[in-house]
Order: structure tokens, then sequence, then C-alpha cells
């Protein structure tokens, strides 16, 4: 641990930010259960979370976040990115020459229909696929250079995700599924639970630990899965559509939560949506059809609370 | 991710396993257990032939008239056995002295044999009567008495009694110094011998010169076997050519087609017995290995169809860090689970199998008993190992899987 890390862990233990006072206090809201006073960890951010201290894991504190070297430069950046898919004898382009910069720190919406490509596109961006044409540049490198282990890796470390149908393992406990990406990055087993045990508070599922996914009810599940992105504590979180199975009072709470991970965190947010609603939330939203940019329009956050 | 996570994961798939999974983990059980059962009791028949080989004197080697080519078959006493080549060949004086001059035996002789009506306290039985050379006797044979003496040079109408003579034939218990009957002659039992099982405790041992008169186509100098033992076990083998050799001429034999006596060794046929079981056990092992191949093949099945299912999840873990290693290993890691609780339930089976067995079979196989520990370690062993060769395949299939399709399959 360096010295700047010290005083970090200092400087965050006795100067408490209020950072995640609101996000509890919206969990808190939501949750059905009393959890009244959530006291425990209130004290704490997720900067100051088990977790981040940790010297095992190259992914930084969200102090440190600042991954790229100044604003200028984005985070990911797509160049006449193409995305073919052969179809028996026909080929048929998902994406066709997406030129996009994403830069830290954003919230963007990437709206579309279905079939726009937009899913593809979030792949992309995930590093869970590779282009046919073009490039992706994650952090100024080209991800169809690095080996799938560095895929992994990057992915595990710097992207959170969160999926339209929450993807939990099913045979996993709420805590087993949270500190899963932990496990991927060998984090030691007692910081993991910690950082768990924490999670799972933010979302305010700390009595459901060791519940199934099938003994919960849609929201909680994601929930679960939105501690399970914030796990490893990436600087980019990715959402596919993530309100997509939910009732709009859960769909709101989530995107509630995210835009206040936004707004405190610092993290850059990407969710891929035809959900209009979302758009509120937005730094910056990309409207996508047929495989191609349609517009981008810069917003203002709307910050009216809901 | 560590080794303990991938233990874990793969236990807790197990544990959330179908009851598909348990119907494969019975193959497993069913495979190792009867491995397990067939060998140990192979292994403890083994034992038990050969607690009562150790009985059996090594260096003798027995002449007989008659030649066939299946000399090997039951070990046994000599008069008993059937000569499978009926011929009117004798064994004669002629060649015991020819053989004496063989610097490899220790001592020869030669015995008669017979069945012959024993009368005692009124009751009557048909019982074997050996003549034997009581010079020598009790230097050659490895039998013992659990009363009396073995016969001594200077007997002629005595008799030394298997145990089972002595206690069971007759209502009431012969003892040493009691007379028996036999062909009207009266003969005094001089010893009784300790209980071997077989047919060996209900014979009865007199000098040759005695059984000479009872016995009733005994002729003098003729002998149903020639019984030599040599100087020591490792000679037997040439000892037996040099008796072929030597006997050959003294019989004017020229062509093995014509020869009209066997050499059966007690080593070999205590050879040939031991390598009889271990070719059954090998055999009955080979039925019971095709049967873990079965098993295997289940797990491999079973593993495929894991995979499958477990698309989506793969591709959620892929998503969240995983790395193709990791999604490999837990894979493997379930695999080898799945053995290691079917060696374990197997080597239970195989427990109750070889003691089932083993008590059907009725033997007092004490020496063999339950399942070795050893053997036990190799049955988990081969059960893991056959549970990660089975789960390879799938498991690299598994880890190869491109995230985004795996994340797409429904």
């Amino acid at each position: 641990m360096t010295l700047t890390e010290i005083i970090e862990t200092f400087k965050t233990k006795l100067n408490p930010s209020k950072t995640m006072d609101s996000l509890e206090r919206t969990a808190n809201f939501y949750d059905e259960s009393e959890n009244g006073s959530g006291e425990s960890d209130s004290g704490e951010d997720l900067k100051s979370n088990p977790y981040s201290n940790s010297a095992t894991v190259a992914v930084k504190s969200s102090e440190a976040t600042r991954i790229t070297l100044n604003e200028k430069e984005p985070l990911i950046k797509l160049t006449d990115v193409w995305k073919i898919y052969q179809m028996g004898e026909v080929e048929f382009a998902a994406l066709k020459g997406i030129d996009l910069e994403i830069y830290e720190g954003e919230f963007l919406v990437v709206l579309g229909p279905s079939g726009s490509g937009k899913s593809t596109l979030m792949n992309l961006l995930g590093c869970l696929d590779l282009p046919s044409k073009g490039t992706v540049f994650l952090n100024s490198r080209d991800i169809s250079e690095l080996a799938e282990s560095e895929l992994a890796r990057i992915r595990g470390q710097m992207i959170g995700f969160i999926f339209q149908s929450f993807n939990l393992i099913p045979t996993l406990n709420t805590m087993g599924n949270v500190i899963l990406p932990l496990e991927f990055q060998e984090e030691e087993p007692e910081k993991a639970r910690q950082r768990g045990e924490y999670l799972l508070e933010i979302v305010g599922l700390s009595d459901k630990k060791f519940n199934l996914p099938s003994q919960l009810s849609g929201g909680q599940r994601q929930r679960v899965a939105i501690a399970r992105s914030l796990a490893v504590n990436p600087p980019i979180i990715l959402a596919d559509e993530p309100t997509g199975n939910l009732d709009t009072k859960t769909g709101d709470y989530i995107l509630d939560f995210l835009s206040k991970l936004h707004e405190k965190e610092g993290k850059t947010i990407i969710i891929v949506t035809h959900d209009l609603d979302i758009v509120k939330h937005a730094t910056r939203v990309v409207y996508i059809r047929d495989g191609e940019i349609e517009k981008i329009e810069e917003r203002t956050k709307n910050k009216s609370e809901k | 991710m560590r080794n303990s996570t991938y233990l874990k994961m793969a236990l807790n798939m197990l544990l959330h396993s179908k009851l598909r999974s348990w119907l494969t983990i019975i193959g497993i059980v069913i495979g190792v257990g009867s491995v397990i059962g067939i060998v140990s009791l192979g292994d403890a028949m083994q034992a038990s032939v050969q607690s009562s080989l150790s009985d059996l004197d090594l260096t003798k080697i027995t002449i007989s008239p008659g030649y066939t080519q299946a000399s090997s078959n039951m070990h046994g006493p000599p008069g008993m056995r059937e000569s499978g080549a009926s011929t009117d060949s004798e064994l004669t004086k002629d060649d015991i002295a020819a053989l004496r001059g063989l610097d490899s035996i220790q001592y020869i002789s030669g015995e008669i044999s017979g069945s012959e009506k024993v009368k005692y306290a009124g009751q009557t039985a048909t019982l074997s009567i050996t003549g034997v050379d009581p010079q020598v006797w009790k230097y050659m044979t490895t039998l013992k008495t659990q009363s009396g003496r073995l016969l001594e040079p200077a007997d002629k109408y005595v008799a030394v009694i298997g145990s089972s003579i002595a206690s069971e034939t007759y209502d009431h218990d012969i003892g040493v110094n009691q007379v028996i009957t036999i062909n009207n002659k009266s003969v005094r039992v001089v010893g009784v011998l300790e209980e071997k099982g077989e047919g060996d405790d209900s014979k009865i041992y007199m000098p040759i010169d005695g059984a000479l008169n009872l016995i009733t186509d005994a002729k003098k100098d003729v002998y149903d076997t020639i019984t030599v033992k040599a100087r020591s076990e490792d000679l037997v083998d040439s000892l037996m050519d040099d008796i072929v050799k030597k006997l050959m001429v003294s019989r004017h034999i020229i062509q093995e087609d014509d020869r009209d006596f066997s050499v059966t060794a007690s080593k070999s046929m205590a050879e040939s017995v031991t390598e009889m079981l271990s070719s059954m056990t090998l055999f009955l092992g080979a039925i019971a290995a095709v049967s873990l191949l079965v098993g295997s093949v289940g797990i491999a099945n079973t593993m495929f169809t894991s995979v499958l299912e477990k698309t989506k999840e793969i591709g959620t873990m892929k998503a969240i860090g995983a790395k193709n290693r990791d999604i490999l290993m837990i894979f493997l890691f379930n695999s080898a689970m799945v053995g290691f609780v079917g060696g374990i339930l197997g080597i239970m089976l195989g427990w109750i199998v070889s003691y089932g067995l083993q008590s059907m079979m009725g033997g007092d196989m004490t020496a063999g008993g339950g399942v070795s520990i050893s053997l036990m370690i190799e049955g988990l062993t081969l059960a893991i190992i056959i549970g990660v060769i089975s789960g390879v395949v799938p498991a690299y299939r598994a880890s190869k899987l491109k995230p985004v399709d795996a994340l797409r399959y429904e």
C-alpha cells in the first residue's frame, strides 16, 4: 500500500462523504422490509469499502478511476465499426460503420428499436465480441489485438455488466452471485465477503444474502445484478435494457440508482435500451437505427428527483 | 481464480445438479463397485488358495503311469487322481532304481493305493488306502498328526487315519491304539492326522508292505505312483526334465508319443492354479472395466448436456471476468467430483459385493477379508481419473464458447 493510498483511506475514514447516504436512502425507501437505520456502513462510501484498498487487483478506487490520460481522450472509441453476420448465403450487417467516442464520466444512452444493432453495439463495447471491420479502442487499445484472457481481465476489472434478464447464476445464492466477479479476480475470501455485505446493504438486500435467485422477485434480482456489477468497482457500468423485464416502479429505482452512481461516483454508465423514458437520465443520447447512428444528442441531465 | 474457488463452484454445481447427474454417478458407482468387488474377491481367493498351497510341499514330484496332456488337473492326492489315459503301463521297482542315481532327488518312494472296506465298531465304510514307504514317508509328507505318530520304518499293520475318519465316518470316534478291520485284517491306528480340508481327511495311510496284502489288486514291486522329493524348490524344473529323460531311457521309449508315464510337480500345479485364478480375476475384471467404461461415457454425456444447459451461465461468467481457464477448471473439477463421489459410493458397493460373493462361495476366506486400503485408493483414483478424462472434452468446449454467443443462448 502506497503512502497516498493510506492517506486516501484516512481521508475517507475521517471525513465520511455523504455519497452513499442518498443511495441507501433510496434503497431503504424501496425496500419492503424494514432494514431501518442502515447506519453500520453509512459513513463509508464506495471509495473506502474494504475492496478498494486491496492491492491484489488492478482496479483502482473511484478516486483513481480516471483511467484516460485527460478529458479529451475517449475511454472507448469506435472507428468505422462493422459487424457482419453470415446467415447462410446472405450476409447481414448489424452495424454499418459506427463512429463513436465515449468519454469518462458520461451517462450514455444508446437508443434504438429492436433490430437496430444496439445489442451488437453493446457486445462490442463490453468486449464480448470483436468487430468484423473497423476498430474498437478501449483506453486507446485495440480490443481486436488482445488475447482472450486479456479481454476477460478487462471485462472482469473495467466493466460491470447489467443484463435485461439479470443473468444471475441460479445455483449461487445472492451473496455468491455478488462476489463471483471478485472470485474471478482472486480476491481474498474475507475481503470479498465484506465487499459483498457492503454492496448488498447498499441495494437493500442484506436480509436476502442466502436466498437463491429463484426465491427473489425480478426487482430484487436486478438489484443483486447491480451489486454484482459493482463488485470489482469497475469504472464502466454497461447495462442492456436493465429495466426491460421490470415494472415501472422497480425500473425507476434501478435507474435512479445508476444515475446516482454516475453523479456521486463518477462512473461511466452506458445503457442500451429502446425505452425513451431512460433518456432523461442521460448526458448524451445516441440514436441508432438499422446499424447506423441516426443522431447524437447532448443533454443536460434531468436532475429532478421523482 | 483459485483452486478452492473452482472446488466450491464445482461442488455447488454438483449439489444443485439434476437427477440426471445422480444417475450418471450411479453408472460410475456400479463400474467402480464391480471392479473393486471383483478384484478384492480375486485377491481373497488368491489368498485362500495361497494359504492352502503353503501346506503343499513344493519340492514334491509325482510320477504316475499313463500319459495325459492335461497333467495339471486338480491337485490332490496322487492316488485319487484319475489317470487320463487308460494304459496298461505300470511303474515298478526298476523305475525307482533308475531314478535313484539322480543327484537332485532327496527322497524317493513308491506308493500304492486303493479303496477297501474298512470296518470299525460294527460299521463298514469304503475308504481310500494309501500304502507308503515307512522308511521315508515321514520325511516326505507335509501331513501332521493331531494325536499319535506318523509311520515308523518297523511298522506293518498299522495305520495313520485322516481326521474325518476318526471323528465323522463312524458313529464312534476312533482314537489312537484302536483297531480297525480292513479286508478282515486288524490294523492298529497309530496316529490321527490334522484336519486339512478337501479329500485328504478321509484317507488311511499304511506301510506299503501291509497295504500290499490288504489292497485287492496290489502287486509286489508295482506302484501306482512314485513320489520324489527334490533337494530344493529351485531344482524341481530341471529334475522333472531329468526324470522324464531317465525314465524314457530305462523304459525304452524313443518317441514322445509313446510315453506311458507322467510327471507332475506340485509346484507347477500350484502355479497353474494361481495362474488360473489370476486369469479368472483378470477376465472378471475386464467385464467390470467395461461397465466402468460405460459409466465414463455416461459422465461425458451428462457433462455435454450440462455444458449446453449452462451455456448462458458460462456466457455470464465470461462477461463478469471469467477466463477460459476458469470455465475449463470449473467443469473439470465438476466431472472429477462426479468421479470422486461415484468412487466413494462405488467402494462401498464393491465392499458389499465382495463380502456378499465371498460368503456366498462359503469359503472361509479370512485371509482376504474386505477391501484393502490400497485397492480403495486405487479405485478412488481411477474414478477421479475417469471423471476428469470424460470431462475434458465437454469442459474444453465450454471454455471455448464465445461470450457473446453463450449469452445469446436461451
